[in-house]
């Protein structure tokens, strides 16, 4: 019996460990929550100008890093994703942005 | 009653020519080779420092050219092709790129 729970509980931590992995892939699942509040809504409007807010599922990561650190210095003037990038830490950004390019 | 009807006429024979989308999608695809360097030639950029434009709307591209073109939204590189680019290269080249596969909006939790 002792034998057959050995044969168990390796696979099983094995199993596990795998799930942990996953998880540890995209934190930036969670964190970009309020993102998906604009991004996520097909053909949803910039107030003024009048554009569409565009998407950003499968874009490079360095790409969204860059735009976020833009919007936080306000090299990219934009009021509601200077709000936005200004609350993330740069873990933050680096976690959403990976999140972002994994969806391809 | 003449009067009316080639005056409805008229507005509406103008309203046709203001209406008629003026992009094409054909003379984006040849301008677009400068942008093809960096951006890839159906705008799926493989240099990851360099953003992918195969896809997204082309409202959000015709705004982002004109923002690089005065001086909004800075950027050395895109500034300098911006500048150079007329309405009409800016519609061509915004229809060129969001009707290529690429860019997805975010999937809902």
């Amino acid at each position: 019996m002792k034998s057959i729970n050995k044969l168990l509980v390796v696979p099983i931590l094995i199993l596990s460990a795998s799930f942990v992995t996953a998880d540890e892939i995209h934190p930036g699942k969670d964190k970009s929550e309020t993102c998906t509040g604009c991004h996520a809504i097909p053909g949803y409007n910039n107030v003024y100008p009048t554009y569409k807010v565009p998407k950003i599922a499968g874009q490079h990561s360095d790409y969204i890093v860059a735009a976020l650190k833009a919007y936080q210095n306000k090299d990219r003037d934009h009021k509601t994703m200077h709000a936005n990038a200004i609350a993330l830490s740069d873990q933050d950004i680096n976690d959403i942005a990976k999140y972002f390019e994994s969806l391809k | 009653m003449k009067i009316v009807q080639s005056l409805i006429l008229i507005l509406s024979i103008n309203l046709v020519f203001i209406d008629k989308s003026f992009a094409d999608f054909e003379a984006g695809k040849s301008k677009s080779q400068v942008c093809a360097a960096c951006h890839g030639a159906d705008g799926n950029s493989q240099v990851a420092m360099y953003p992918k434009l195969a896809g997204q709307y082309k409202d959000y591209l015709v705004n982002s050219l004109n923002a690089y073109k005065s001086g909004s939204r800075k950027n050395a590189i895109m500034s300098g092709f911006a500048t150079g680019l007329s309405d009409q290269d800016i519609e061509d080249l915004s229809e060129y790129f969001s009707r290529q596969d690429g860019l997805k909006i975010l999937p809902m939790k």
